[in-house]
């Protein structure tokens, strides 16, 4: 790592630590301020457990092959929240959801989603812990996608929720899901995977939208502070990647000389000679 | 007690966390000044190994969780009252495998059983890797399959965009080299280097974006994971 890129994480770390506690503050002040856009992924959830529930099927979800202590820990504790709330609500039915991962170290991370899903509901006596499964697999391994396929069978699911990391291998996990009539929606932070859950799931959550189920679902103020955030940090990064591109542009068209035009404009306006 | 319980391990989480993130940034790179003379001072690059030695002997630790987490599932299902018949099976022969690979692999480590190339290898190769690309292989089916269902539930625009691109794709895939064709990959070229290329960092971006919000939360003690 070069020192510019030391300073640039550095920067860019407290930036968004900063922003984030700043903003957190400001929406547990004011809740109503900031309304989120509509996520049919979201919106459609309640209903697709509710169908399960009710047809005393079990809804699976899935981390793929995200764990921790890797790069994609973060993506697994996000997925994590999302598969909390599903399960949370999933947990008033009498059939166990199940939650399956390839990587062992997200083992730990299923079971503990699972115990805080019924200790939410306060039965956490009968919380079901073999109902967090491994399926060993390597990357985006074809032969965990095959434990999946013959989970959604074996199990009778009522309702498939894929996130985490998933490639190309998803496709086959969707389309058993759609063989046998079951619902499923998927995300990857994984390009391929994302692509084929574009094309293949019910409802997508697209790149970072799985990162704010807690607000959707959960509708905490903190978590709605994320999702305030991360926008804001985009429009920041939206800002960074227009200013140069304005310029370029500029100079393309004024031979060189747009940066200096522009220079002369700020020192104006900040009331230099 | 519960709160107790909570507070300390937001505290932990905190204190490691950031502990670990100023130890890979500035402990492990360039000459930075004053940071580095402080990150020097408070042993902060020999503290972060600790932890990631830790993060490390941890991991390792979940596989035998996991070879215990499948074994026990599985019996579970193997045995369990009320179970079908299929179910029962599969789990079976999960089990059977499971099992067979461990013995095999103590065997070979043990020296028992010896040979070139090595019966896990064997396995490796002729039963994983052979299976595993017959199902990359029905990959293809699933897309196409899914194509169709996709047009089937609901014909919008973005659907027919991704069937045209989809069918613009596939032509210039065909080894033909007449005009019209050269015409067709060029298009599918510039369809690779701008829209997908934008598309595909704008994606990578967003979840760059989130990831670092998600960080900062778990560091500054918001994520429930760990709290509840």
């Amino acid at each position: 790592m070069d020192s510019t890129t030391q300073y640039l994480t550095i920067i860019i770390f407290v930036l968004a630590l900063v922003i984030t506690i700043i903003v957190t503050q400001f929406v547990r002040r004011r809740r109503t301020l900031y309304v989120l856009r509509e996520i049919p992924a979201f919106e459609r959830l309640p209903g697709m457990i509710g169908e399960a529930i009710e047809q005393n099927r079990p809804v699976h979800v899935s981390l793929g092959s995200s764990g921790l202590g890797s790069t994609s820990t973060l993506v697994a504790v996000a997925n994590a929240e999302l598969f909390y709330q599903i399960t949370r609500r999933a947990v008033i039915g009498t059939a166990a959801p199940i939650f399956t991962v390839s990587d062992t170290s997200a083992l730990p991370l299923a079971q503990d989603t699972l115990r805080r899903a019924y200790a939410s509901r306060s039965t956490i006596s009968s919380a079901p812990y073999n109902s967090a499964r491994w399926y060993p697999g390597s990357g985006h391994s074809m032969a965990f996608a095959a434990a999946l396929t013959a989970t959604l069978a074996d199990d009778h699911v009522g309702a498939n929720i894929l996130g985490g990391s998933f490639g190309p291998e998803l496709a086959l996990v969707a389309e058993a899901a759609a063989r046998r009539n079951q619902t499923i929606i998927a995300t990857s932070d994984q390009l391929e995977g994302q692509a084929v859950a574009r094309v293949m799931s019910d409802e997508v959550l697209i790149g970072e939208e799985v990162f704010t189920a807690g607000a959707y679902l959960g509708s905490s103020s903190t978590q709605i502070g994320s999702v305030v955030a991360t926008d804001i940090l985009r429009f920041l990064l939206i800002l960074i990647i227009l200013i140069p591109t304005i310029i370029a542009l500029g100079n393309s068209f004024f031979d060189g000389s747009f940066g200096r035009i522009i220079q002369n404009a700020l020192r104006t306006l900040s009331g230099g000679g | 007690m519960a709160r107790l319980g909570s507070a300390l391990a937001t505290a932990i989480v905190i204190v490691v966390g950031l502990w670990t993130f100023f130890g890979l940034v500035i402990g492990s790179g360039n000459d930075l000044g004053t940071l580095s003379d402080l990150a020097n001072g408070i042993r902060l690059n020999s503290i972060t190994n600790l932890f990631l030695q830790l993060t490390v002997i941890t991991v390792a630790l979940t596989v035998l969780i996991g070879i215990f987490n499948l074994l026990v599932v599985h019996l579970g299902r193997v045995f369990g009252s009320g179970k079908p018949f299929s179910q029962r099976i599969n789990s079976l022969v999960l089990v059977i495998s499971a099992v067979g690979v461990i013995v095999l692999g103590v065997l070979e480590r043990s020296g028992v059983l010896t040979g070139s190339p090595a019966p896990t290898t064997v396995l490796l190769e002729g039963v994983q890797v052979s299976i595993e690309s017959a199902l990359a292989g029905l990959v293809l089916f699933a897309l196409v399959y899914g194509a169709y269902r996709m047009m089937r539930r609901r014909v919008t625009g973005s659907a027919l965009l991704f069937t045209l691109v989809l069918l613009l794709m596939l032509t210039a895939a065909l080894p033909f080299t007449t005009p019209g064709m050269r015409v067709v990959g060029l298009i599918r070229d510039w369809l690779m280097a701008v829209p997908v290329s934008a598309g595909a960092r704008g994606i990578l971006l967003g979840i760059a974006l989130a990831v670092t919000v998600a960080g900062a939360r778990v560091l500054i003690g918001q994520d429930r994971s760990y709290r509840d």
